[in-house]
């Protein structure tokens, strides 16, 4: 698995704000993308993941696979992605949020496995509760084990941990990037805040729209 | 392609129909015989009396009310009971009060027990030359209205906790709730409540059906002059009717226009009254209450009436119970069920179709081009309906629909179209594009989006647009009785017509028919679209 970034370059109405971004993740990989608030890092996850939308505009080539994903639909990109919020679907059990996003088969074994995801984050028995009823630690373990069962090619991680308070976010971490190793997915991580990039795995920042490699 | 559904079936149409309506009002000899006319002063003059008089009631009342009952705490809990008054048909509600209050009424006979009288009061309460008994009807239905307006108004969650804030700071500084209300509050929705305002304005001074069963006859409002010339045999008429729809529609326009002006130019004297300092006359919560429940109450008991006349045989004055009751009128309704399943067939059709070509509409255009159908919607909402019901069955009659089925149905579908987008559009559209982005980082497709995601997620507008959809068009009257040129029967045709004839039991029997489907219709909606997950 892999994904890889090919002179990836962002404009606002025709005004370029992101230059030449070149980058591949390779599996089992973190990349940390860094830089200030409105400096583009969100706005390169959403061209990778196919939802950049007027008036911003993108060139360049995303490969996921060493196969070009540029023109596909985000749908069909097999890019996963987890965000600030846990984004969990309220209507649907935190059983159901998980089926969601995993490939069709027979129910026993699909179930069987988010039993065992949930197991591994310490949720065994929460498959039909109604994610409001779970603290925003345990939704985000959920979203992150949702989007792992998906089995994505890569995954875009938009600061997830932003929201949550000190302790948790230290675990929330340390859970994430054991998952994503455990799994061999390349991840490209966005955050602002140093403390959230994994300690060994390459950093980039974005300064005045050049993406520079700093670890 | 997808969107194509609405431009052909609201869009073009609609279009159409504003340039069809005007096309009698351009005879000279209907403007002449209008004029000449020796009832036309004093029916114009009654349409602006009664619907001034009925907008400016509601406003009042409402505002009272949601003013209180906002600083207490207890608006939110008119929401169902509101729903509910709103679903209720205009017609349904004229006729059950028209029965409620007739000299010979329930509310009589309830004055006779307490007082001793023997016979009936001799004044007319009902078709009263002045209009009060139409006035009061309207006020009632379009305090509701406004009511809903300002509750949605008051609920936005952000400006909800701003103004609590604000009530709490005012209420520190001395002012009274009725101060808080007028000084505080009003200012910072009136925006919201002028559109609203000139809705139930244009409406009160147009009503067709209601002015039927309660207005007053010699001269009747300045619609049902318009009404009955169009609805004669004599082409000279009808271009007399069609020159009146449009003069009703200039003038009621005009003062709208004039009333805006004035209150524009009373702007800095409305912000010397609300820096005037605080003010210690009171319009306490309990009053607010009492007032609310009264105006729910007579919606029950309209409801209620109907019920017992639609049984009652025999009922000399003042009992207060039939001496004899039978199912003859219902068993009149069930050997003849005509004009109950054509009027739900239109309105489950309208809605259905009303439901596919809005959604189809909002999934694939872009947002900038609502602006088109909501000119269009708010022109339908905002013209008199007899003016667009003529203009309604101008085009159709040129496409050779009148007196079809086809016709029939389009000239439903319009209105209804119209009142669906206005509910579902703003939810719609402001649906949170972060869940698409989840659904995408899942790998689900579209369909699956939209299948398991956002439609459940929305269930609740898309069942309220569904049920308002189904409500607008049960309840048509103007473009029923014309498109339908004596070939169908729907509902409100039948009541109508009853309105004027000896058959109480039937016409009540009628008119609770044409109460209960559009109150199902809101309980299925209310129903479907609550809300089932949430903290346990």
């Amino acid at each position: 698995m892999s994904l890889q970034l090919d002179q990836l370059s962002l404009a606002l109405d025709g005004v370029a704000f992101i230059r030449a971004f070149s980058l591949a993740v390779e599996a089992g990989e973190i990349v940390t993308l860094m830089g200030p608030s409105g400096s583009g890092k969100s706005s390169i996850l959403q061209a990778i993941a196919g939802g950049l939308a007027a008036p911003f505009s993108a060139t360049g080539r995303v490969l996921v696979d060493g196969v070009e994903v540029t023109h596909m639909t985000p749908a069909k990109r097999h890019i996963g992605r987890l965000f600030q919020d846990d984004l969990l679907f309220p209507h649907l059990t935190v059983a159901e949020n998980m089926l969601f996003g995993m490939a069709r088969g027979a129910r026993a074994t699909r179930l069987e496995k988010v039993q065992k995801a949930l197991s591994e984050i310490e949720l065994s028995g929460f498959e039909d509760r109604p994610p409001a009823t779970l603290s925003g630690g345990q939704r985000q373990r959920v979203s992150l084990m949702r989007s792992l069962l998906a089995a994505p090619h890569c995954m875009l991680l938009d600061e997830p941990f932003s929201k949550l308070d000190e302790n948790l976010r230290a675990a929330m971490r340390a859970l994430t990037f054991k998952e994503l190793l455990a799994s061999k997915t390349p991840a490209l991580l966005v955050t602002h805040d140093k403390a959230d990039a994994p300690p060994q795995g390459r950093i980039y920042e974005i300064q005045n729209g050049e993406v520079i490699h700093v670890r | 392609m997808p969107a194509f559904g609405l431009i052909l079936l609201f869009i073009l149409p609609a279009l159409l129909v504003l340039g069809f309506m005007v096309l009698d009002g351009f005879s000279l000899s209907g403007w002449e015989a209008l004029f000449a006319h020796p009832q036309f002063p004093k029916a114009l003059a009654l349409s602006l009396f009664t619907g001034s008089v009925a907008t400016l009631a509601a406003l009042t009342a409402s505002l009272l009310i949601a003013g209180a009952l906002f600083q207490s705490g207890d608006l939110r809990r008119l929401a169902k009971p509101l729903g509910a008054m709103l679903a209720l048909p205009h017609l349904a509600f004229a006729v059950g009060f028209s029965i409620l209050i007739m000299p010979s009424g329930l509310i009589a006979r309830v004055m006779a027990t307490l007082f001793g009288w023997a016979s009936p009061p001799a004044f007319s309460t009902v078709h009263d030359p002045l209009g009060l008994a139409l006035i009061v009807a309207l006020a009632a239905k379009e305090t509701c209205f406004l009511l809903f307006v300002l509750a949605q108004a008051f609920s936005r969650e952000d400006r909800r906790l701003n103004l609590l804030g604000q009530t709490s700071a005012a209420q520190a500084m001395g002012h009274s709730s009725l101060s808080i209300t007028l000084r505080l509050l009003l200012p910072q929705i009136w925006r919201e409540l002028r559109w609203p305002l000139v809705i139930v304005f244009v409406y009160a001074a147009s009503v067709v059906d209601m002015a039927a069963v309660l207005g007053p006859n010699q001269p009747p409002t300045l619609a049902g002059l318009a009404w009955s010339d169009i609805n004669s045999a004599r082409v000279e008429n009808n271009l007399r009717g069609g020159a009146a729809a449009l003069m009703l529609a200039l003038v009621l326009g005009m003062a709208a226009g004039l009333i805006s002006t004035a209150l524009q130019a009373l702007t800095p004297a409305f912000k010397r009254y609300a820096t005037h300092g605080p003010s210690h006359t009171n319009f306490p919560t309990w009053l607010a209450l009492l007032k609310w429940r009264g105006i729910a109450g007579l919606f029950a008991a309209s409801g209620l009436v109907l019920l017992i006349v639609s049984f009652a045989q025999l009922w000399t004055f003042p009992d207060i119970i039939p001496q004899v009751m039978n199912t003859t009128a219902w068993e009149q309704i069930g050997a003849r069920p005509d004009a109950l399943v054509t009027s739900l067939m239109l309105g489950l059709s309208c809605a259905a179709v009303g439901l596919v070509v809005l959604v189809a509409w909002l999934e694939t255009v872009a947002a900038k081009y609502d602006q088109v159908v909501l000119v269009l919607s708010m022109a339908f909402l905002g013209l008199p309906a007899l003016l667009t019901g003529l203009g309604e069955y101008r085009l159709l009659l040129q496409m050779g629909y009148v007196a079809t089925w086809q016709g029939l149905f389009i000239a439903h579908l319009l209105p209804t179209v119209a009142y669906m987008f206005i509910l579902l559009a703003g939810p719609y559209r402001s649906f949170d594009p972060r869940w698409r982005a989840a659904s995408d980082g899942l790998m689900a497709g579209r369909a699956t989006f939209l299948w398991k995601i956002k439609w459940p997620l929305l269930r609740a507008p898309l069942a309220s647009a569904a049920a308002v959809g189904f409500a607008v068009a049960f309840a048509q009257y103007v473009p029923a009785q014309l498109v339908a040129a004596g070939r169908f029967d729907t509902l409100t045709i039948e009541a109508v017509t009853l309105s004027s004839g000896g058959n109480r039991p039937l016409l009540a029997a009628f008119a609770f028919l044409l109460m209960l489907p559009p109150l199902l219709a809101f309980w299925l909606a209310e129903k479907l679209g609550r809300q089932t997950w949430g903290a346990a």
